[in-house]
């Protein structure tokens, strides 16, 4: 599969303090992919790093030491900028303009021809819902209404490789779906989309690969299915006709049964047990199967785990 | 383009822009210049509506008065070709120190730059010490300013007497140094001569102001080459009384060892020789001119 | 390719100005200057035009100059500050055609004001002329309607290219457009009273290297107060070409400077 971006050892160091200066490693050693095509998270709590690995990769800030190349080439070139499209993080464009004047602009920025800017500004301003606003100044638009007009100019290039900082910060859950709702359709134009969020749940949705970050170091990453399925749960077992003994016998062996109806119980096994013994041990005392499932672990789960034990791994697909 | 090499490029760059930007500069101050517009220098003609005007800010547009006198008085210097040269020197100085009368600096220095003779400043005397008595009516116990009068008097106007009079009248002042009372009665006594002269231009020599030390200094040189001439004019005339005639040029004199070689003044300029009367002076090239009034008559 | 870019960021800086109300400082100016005149014209007779001129000239150099490092400090302070300008260097632009471009914009933004304002004080010349009888226009040194005034907004118009470029300098490198405007403004009086320093040791008697020293300074400054033709126009006296042309030159030269060095601090420029 082919790389969009890669990094090598990736480190960022700040110097904070005046007087006497000391140095906070921002990233370090950062070493990761992001695959073309699909969706990838850039997850972590606040203060990972995330915003400063794709500042890094839009040449926003430099290195300390390390590389990273997109499409191949370096952060910041002119063949690298031309292929994407950034939104930062709580964006704000210039409140003098009108949405469609500011589209415009970056188009002609972009190397468009003044019709080509037209036809994409209101092609770009209707996918985002702001057709009607087009011609409104910016200093009179909600913040929801900001973020749009930010993933309309992130794609006014028709850029093959979409970077969204924190793209669903600020909003209320109507806004929140609208953007996944569009990442899930920029995806489907064969674009590939990387987005930075603390927000663990709209990873799951999204994502077909993830990145975790705490405290400037990669924890994890790879596919989000691998991810989740590293967890220790194993699968659920559902069986009707459980005499109450032989649920509470199986649940003093360690195995958690919980009653979900008359007769009708769940036992859940861990990663390392089979659970064929289970079934025929059910099937000998009478009970009947409903259903045999696998359990994965949430990525919220997996995330806290990965922080608290702080381990790297990496898991390639 | 990043890194060092970068850096030094686009420092380079900058630098060398605003060494060309300052070439072009002189090069505009060397060819061309624009004529003066006197007004704008004084704005105000009188020192009493400035005084009213500037409100409760007298001694700010004092001190903006000041340094005009110095710019006006700088640039007047350096342009020897100029007609009504220093003219405005005396108004901006009545300005500044109306504005501000205990302007001590004002009033010395402005005096000082007013007695000068031309092409050094306006040769006017008169101007200075009248200026000094303003100060003096301003500040009563001052006793520069009544120094700075009898000095002014003593080298510029050539009034011994009045010089005498200052110098004594300085000398009761508050905090007045205790050798002006010798210099009073030197001043009185012989104010004439030569010797007295030197001896109270070497008192003014050791002064703390560092323009009347360069004032006195000065002085002192054209008394040196002064004698010079008059030594000169002896072995001009012992020549004529060995040979009937006055010499031809001073090569004559060195030919037959009178002269060791073409005499000099104190600032090494060579002495003028007039063959047809046998008179030597200092040369008008010399920068010791022109030699003061009051040094001439001795 | 290049010149559109730039010309679209210049553009755009000019856009924001002209919605940002800076045009109605023009308005404003036009008003008082006809206030003033007429004020004038009731007090002093054949003086007028002279105050008029002096007063008009003043007023379009002051005005361009707060104009200019107020808007020459909002440039690229504000854009870091407000971040708008995140998105605009993801976009394949080179970092040193929006610095061009916005010194351009400005500048075209200050000429506009000032050749505006000095068409308000053509407008009240004319006035002037109509209404004052022969032998009032007779003792004038100089026309009410003086093609030469044109020279001295040149001058402006050169001096304030040359102060924005200070202004574009420092907004590139400081975080805080306080200390932008300080800076701005510290400069510019600076290069107001370098030619003092320039000429410092022909006055004052010092050392040699303190001489030298506060002389070197004086040059290197930008010379603002060298721009300053108003007096000699107001009174008739003439000014040379020669002397116009090496002005012109002298500003192109130091605009390169700061340009460059702007150029040169914001390509390295971090955002955090």
């Amino acid at each position: 599969m082919a790389t969009v971006v890669s990094t090598d050892r990736l480190t960022k160091d700040f110097k904070t303090g005046f007087l006497r200066p000391r140095t906070h490693r921002g990233l370090d050693e950062l070493t990761f992919e992001i695959p073309a095509g699909g969706v990838f998270g850039l997850l972590g709590p606040n203060g990972a790093g995330k915003s400063t690995t794709l500042k890094l990769l839009l040449n926003l800030l430099t290195p300390t030491s390390g590389r990273a190349e997109l499409f191949g080439f370096p952060p910041g070139d002119l063949n690298a900028r031309r292929r994407l499209g950034f939104l930062p993080e709580n964006p704000s464009f210039y409140e003098y303009l009108t949405a469609e004047e500011l589209l415009t602009y970056f188009s002609g920025l972009c190397g468009q021809s003044a019709d080509d800017a037209r036809r994409r500004s209101s092609a770009l301003l209707d996918l985002v819902s702001l057709g009607a606003d087009r011609r409104r100044p910016m200093r009179q638009f909600s913040k929801g209404m900001i973020q749009r007009v930010g993933i309309a100019q992130s794609l006014i290039n028709d850029p093959e490789l979409v970077v969204l900082d924190e793209p669903m910060s600020g909003l209320d859950p109507i806004g929140r779906r609208e953007v996944r709702e569009l990442i899930l359709k920029l995806r489907d134009q064969g674009r590939t989309v990387v987005f930075s969020s603390h927000v663990l749940s709209d990873a799951e949705l999204l994502c077909s690969n993830v990145g975790i970050l705490a405290r400037g170091r990669l924890l994890a990453s790879g596919a989000l299915s691998e991810l989740t399925a590293r967890g220790k749960r194993g699968c659920e077992v559902v069986a009707s006709a459980v005499q109450d003994e032989l649920a509470t016998r199986i649940h003093g062996r360690g195995l958690r049964a919980t009653r979900i109806g008359d007769g009708r119980y769940s036992f859940e096994l861990d990663g390392g047990q089979p659970p064929e013994p289970l079934i025929a041990e059910l099937a000998a005392a009478g009970a009947s199967l409903v259903s045999v499932l696998p359990l994965k672990t949430t990525l919220e789960e997996a995330f806290v785990e990965l922080v608290r034990t702080g381990s790297e791994a990496a898991v390639k697909s | 383009m990043t890194g060092r090499r970068g850096v030094i490029a686009t420092l380079m760059f900058a630098l060398g822009s605003v060494g060309v930007a300052a070439g072009v500069l002189h090069a505009r101050e060397s060819s061309y210049s624009l004529p003066q517009v006197t007004e704008r220098l004084l704005y105000l003609k009188s020192a009493k509506a400035a005084d009213r005007l500037a409100l409760s800010f007298d001694s700010v547009v004092a001190d903006i008065y000041w340094i005009r006198t110095i710019q006006h008085y700088g640039r007047d210097y350096k342009n020897r070709k100029q007609t009504n040269r220093f003219e405005l020197l005396y108004p901006l100085l009545d300005l500044t120190t109306t504005l501000d009368p205990h302007f001590l600096i004002a009033y010395r220095f402005g005096a000082h730059f007013l007695s000068a003779r031309p092409p050094e400043g306006p040769g006017r005397p008169d101007q200075a010490i009248a200026l000094l008595e303003k100060g003096l009516a301003a500040t009563p116990g001052r006793w520069e300013l009544a120094h700075d009068i009898a000095f002014i008097n003593y080298l510029y106007t050539g009034d011994f007497k009045q010089a005498g009079i200052w110098f004594d009248k300085a000398s009761r002042m508050p905090n007045a140094p205790p050798w002006l009372k010798q210099l009073a009665a030197t001043t009185l006594a012989r104010g004439g001569d030569r010797k007295t002269a030197v001896e109270i231009l070497l008192r003014m020599r050791s002064s703390e102001e560092r323009y009347i030390q360069l004032a006195a200094e000065r002085a002192l040189m054209q008394i040196a080459a002064i004698e010079g001439a008059e030594q000169l004019t002896a072995i001009v005339n012992a020549f004529k009384a060995r040979t009937g005639r006055y010499p031809t040029s001073w090569q004559e004199l060195i030919a037959v060892r009178m002269l060791q070689g073409i005499p000099g003044d104190p600032t090494k300029t060579a002495y003028a020789y007039d063959p047809a009367t046998g008179t030597v002076s200092i040369s008008e090239d010399s920068p010791l001119m022109p030699i003061l009034p009051t040094l001439l008559g001795k | 390719m290049t010149g559109r870019r730039i010309g679209l960021v210049a553009w755009h800086v000019f856009k924001e100005s002209v919605r940002d109300r800076v045009l109605y400082g023009i308005g404003g100016f036009s008003v008082l200057l006809v206030a003033v005149s007429l004020a004038i014209g009731q007090i002093t007779a054949g003086q007028d035009v002279k105050i008029i001129k002096d007063f008009g000239l003043a007023t379009i150099e002051l005005a361009a100059a707060v104009m200019t490092i107020f808007i020459g400090i909002g440039l690229v302070s504000k854009e870091i500050e407000k971040r708008t300008v995140y998105a605009l260097l993801a976009k394949p632009l080179p970092r040193w055609e929006f610095v061009v471009g916005k010194y351009l914009g400005l500048l075209l933004t200050i000429t506009v004001n000032v050749w505006a304002m000095g068409l308000a004080l053509f407008a009240v010349l004319a006035v002037l002329l109509f209404i004052s009888p022969e032998n009032i226009r007779m003792s004038w040194t100089a026309p009410a309607v003086d093609p030469r005034l044109l020279l001295v907004l040149l001058l402006i118009t050169a001096e304030m290219a040359l102060l924005t470029a200070v202004a574009l300098f420092f907004s590139t490198f400081s975080s805080s457009a306080l200390v932008s405007v300080v800076f701005t403004i510290g400069v510019f009086i600076a290069g107001l009273v370098s030619t003092d320093l320039r000429h410092f040791s022909d006055i004052v008697v010092v050392s040699p290297a303190i001489g030298k020293t506060v002389s070197a300074i004086g040059w290197m400054l930008p010379a603002f107060s060298e721009f300053d033709i108003k007096s000699q126009v107001v009174h008739g006296l003439p000014v040379a070409g020669g002397f116009i042309a090496l002005t012109l030159l002298y500003a192109a030269a130091y605009t390169c400077a700061l340009v460059g060095a702007a150029v040169g601090v914001f390509s390295r420029r971090e955002f955090k």
